[in-house]
């Protein structure tokens, strides 16, 4: 049994004794306790979707140090992940330790490709202010490339360039805004960003339709302003401090030692061999204040393959959303939608 | 706004009242519209159409002359009085149920009421080609008809919404108790009143001495039947059984078990084919309902999620997801009785007595569960809608004693 799969192991027991209603799932799908011969695809997962749905958490109110909530888009309510101080500072810890293997182990002057106010304010703080907030730290120096407005602020980015554009810098955004605003405008005003490293993630929906992927994503942004070191990650705040870094090389996103990800058949949920798309399952042992160390994302991936890549470890990709579930049925409603009346 | 019949064009909630308010030249149970009806039948029932959409098919036999004059046989006169419509209908029906804006439509029309229908925006499938339909018979309609009937969709508009809701008589109100509720705000006048429709739940009901006696055939016919009143709408409509309920004295896991297998094997034979986002569904259903303690145990199996009921008394009644099914048992039907609520629509039935029933039907008293209707026929329109007689509904009585 190799290390992970133990501490996996232990922790769906851990978790059964600390958090009643994921107890009950279990007992209901018959899962025994210690899952003897139990093997990583072995694990009882949960959807992700449940953080939204039940409240769940292995600690006592009293030690609550921080709730997380991220609002998703499908109108279901928010997500609620509860930490105690040890998880606080453990998936601080950990995110800090996946991102050395690509920043180094200084903190490097940071281009934040947002604005300020997405942390500044907390009447309408998100998901994505949480990322830049939780990223932020890795970091010094901090610029922000978007003003108020959102519109690119470009002398403060010729102003960061001239002082910090000669030795190794951190950039830091959501895809689409760093496509849309750090690109476009380094090609227009020929910014050097060789020195860069780009930190990334939010998904290409948003870059579909101006058709530009991966591969051309990274491509242009090493021939129009020199930048190669980019590292593409997914994450999500129901594991939070876990991320899945991209090789340097652009061939897949890749574990940290203490995460797997398994990618199941979308309909038996059987493990999927490499090359087949499936639902994205992320396993890691930081979940411990709540149960969220087996989960069954709403993510569609394809794993390409283990061992093979720039680093050791399986490396996969991330394909998009799985499509909301929708029913016919006759209580679905106009206001649903916000049409009525 | 636009309006999807008689004729597609851009109109306003002022012109559509405007239209609908002369006098109207329809009378109860008139013939221009089973003659309009019977046009739109013979469409529906067209082979092609008929295969591609099996709800279609049922509405067109629905709307076949013969089966409207059944229809208006069940609501004659009274003696020495008359019926006539009731007046303008101001009809809201489910965003999604893509055939029920006809039926609640069709018997008001047969009732000779002017009618204006909110038809939704994201009609698509069955209802897209209904829409086609009505399109294509609406030249040969009849003046008296073309000129009262008016289908309209248009998003969000309180100012149309209200506009109609004050110049109607009746309004029908289909879908979510949050959607009526809304849609409730909009005055009426004082002579008005709403017919409503909203958030139901339904069972189904298995007698295991029923189960038991019946041939293997037989049994095997329940669950096909079974599943069209399941699976049809993603067991999403008011209709579609949620829990279901194995009534007797004995050990009920062996039948429940071939019930299930049966089931297994239909839906693959069918070809359902569940959707990845609709078998995630499934998980965030059950577990949740484990995670509540509503659960002792929790099946996957290709297409069908069975969901052991900790509590009988404890039904799901909101939706769960396709092909998601919480069973339990109870000893007999009055102990169901006791459990109804008024919320609580149709139950399915099989291997019951009619003796059973009527028992049930007594115990309940009226508190709960509107209709009882064999395995197979959950989804079929019944002009008896929700403990509603809906020919009575769009009319008005006229009583004369002379002396």
């Amino acid at each position: 049994m190799t290390g992970l799969l133990r501490e996996l192991v232990e922790l769906t027991d851990y978790h059964r004794d600390r958090c009643p209603p994921y107890d009950r799932v279990l007992r209901a799908l018959d899962v025994p306790r210690g899952l003897p011969g139990a093997g990583l695809e072995d694990l009882p997962w949960l959807p992700v979707r449940m953080f939204k749905t039940h409240e769940l958490r292995s600690i006592p109110d009293s030690d609550v140090f921080k709730v997380l909530t991220s609002s998703g888009t499908t109108g279901s309510g928010a997500s609620r992940i509860y930490l105690d101080r040890d998880a606080a500072g453990a998936q601080t810890k950990r995110l800090g330790a996946s991102l050395r293997a690509v920043l180094g182990p200084k903190r490097l002057p940071m281009l934040l490709v947002d604005t300020i106010g997405i942390i500044t304010n907390r009447r309408e703080f998100s998901a994505r202010g949480a990322g830049v907030l939780g990223m932020a730290t890795f970091g010094r120096a901090h610029t922000y490339l978007l003003d108020e407005h959102d519109e690119p602020d470009i002398a403060a980015l010729k102003d960061f360039l001239a002082k910090h554009g000669d030795q190794p810098f951190l950039i830091f955004g959501f895809t689409f805004l760093v496509w849309q605003y750090l690109y476009e405008v380094a090609r227009e005003h020929s910014l050097d960003l060789s020195n860069g490293i780009l930190i990334h993630s939010g998904g290409w929906k948003k870059l579909a339709d101006r058709a530009v992927d991966n591969a051309e994503f990274r491509a242009r942004f090493a021939a129009d302003t020199g930048l190669t070191r980019i590292h593409n990650y997914y994450g999500m705040i129901e594991q939070i401090g876990t991320v899945y870094l991209e090789g340097p090389s652009g061939d897949g996103l890749y574990c940290p030692d203490f995460a797997d990800v398994i990618i199941r058949d979308p309909l038996t949920f059987e493990p999927q061999p490499i090359g087949e798309p499936g639902v994205i399952e992320v396993l890691s042992t930081l979940p411990r204040s709540y149960p969220g160390h087996a989960l069954l994302t709403e993510d569609l991936g394809v794993l390409h393959g283990i061992d093979d890549g720039d680093w050791p470890g399986k490396r996969f990709s991330v394909l998009g959303r799985l499509p909301r579930a929708e029913a016919r049925g006759c209580s679905d409603t106009f206001t649903t939608r916000g049409t009525a009346a | 706004m636009r309006q999807l019949f008689p004729a597609p064009a851009e109109t306003t909630a002022e012109r559509v009242v405007a239209e609908l308010s002369g006098e109207n030249p329809l009378r109860f149970g008139d013939e221009r519209v089973i003659d309009f009806l019977g046009k739109l039948a013979r469409r529906l029932l067209a082979p092609d159409t008929a295969r591609a959409y099996p709800e279609l098919a049922a509405l067109g036999f629905f709307l076949r002359p013969g089966e409207l004059r059944k229809v208006l046989d069940t609501a004659p006169a009274p003696d020495g009085g008359y019926r006539f419509p009731r007046g303008l209908c101001f009809h809201v029906p489910p965003a999604n149920v893509d055939t029920m804006f006809v039926y609640s439509w069709a018997l008001s029309a047969l009732a000779g009421n002017p009618n204006i229908v909110r038809v939704s925006p994201r009609v698509s499938g069955a209802g897209a080609v209904l829409l086609d339909a009505l399109a294509e018979i609406a030249d040969s309609a009849e003046p008296a008809v073309a000129s009262t009937q008016r289908m309209v969709s248009y998003p969000r508009d309180p100012a149309a919404t209200g506009a109609f809701s004050a110049a109607c008589e009746l309004r029908v109100l289909w879908g979510g108790d949050r959607a009526i509720n809304e849609l409730r705000e909009h005055r009426l006048a004082p002579n008005a009143r709403d017919l409503t429709f909203p958030d139901r739940a339904s069972f189904a009901v298995i007698s295991l001495a029923g189960w038991q006696a019946a041939s293997a055939a037989e049994r095997r016919a329940a669950v096909e039947a079974f599943y069209a009143d399941a699976y049809w709408f993603d067991q999403a409509a008011c209709a579609s059984p949620r829990a279901v309920y194995w009534i007797g004295a004995g050990e009920m896991a062996e039948a429940r078990d071939e019930f299930n297998a049966l089931l297994a094997e239909i839906v693959a034979l069918r070809g359902y084919a569940l959707e990845p986002a609709m078998a995630v569904e499934q998980r965030v259903a059950g577990y949740g309902l484990a995670a509540d303690g509503r659960v002792r145990g929790l099946d996957f199996g290709a297409g069908v999620a069975t969901v052991d009921l900790a509590d009988p008394a404890d039904p799901p009644r909101q939706w769960l997801a396709a092909g998601t099914f919480a069973h339990t048992a109870l000893s007999n039907l009055t102990e169901l009785a006791g459990l109804v609520r008024r919320t609580d629509q149709t139950l399915i039935q099989f291997g019951c007595t009619e003796d059973e029933l009527a028992e049930f039907v007594a115990a309940a008293a009226g508190k709960g569960i509107d209709r009882i209707v064999p395995f197979g026929s959950a989804l079929r329109f019944d002009p008896i809608w929700d403990g509603y007689d809906l020919l009575r509904e769009f009319s008005r009585l006229v009583t004369v004693r002379a002396r």
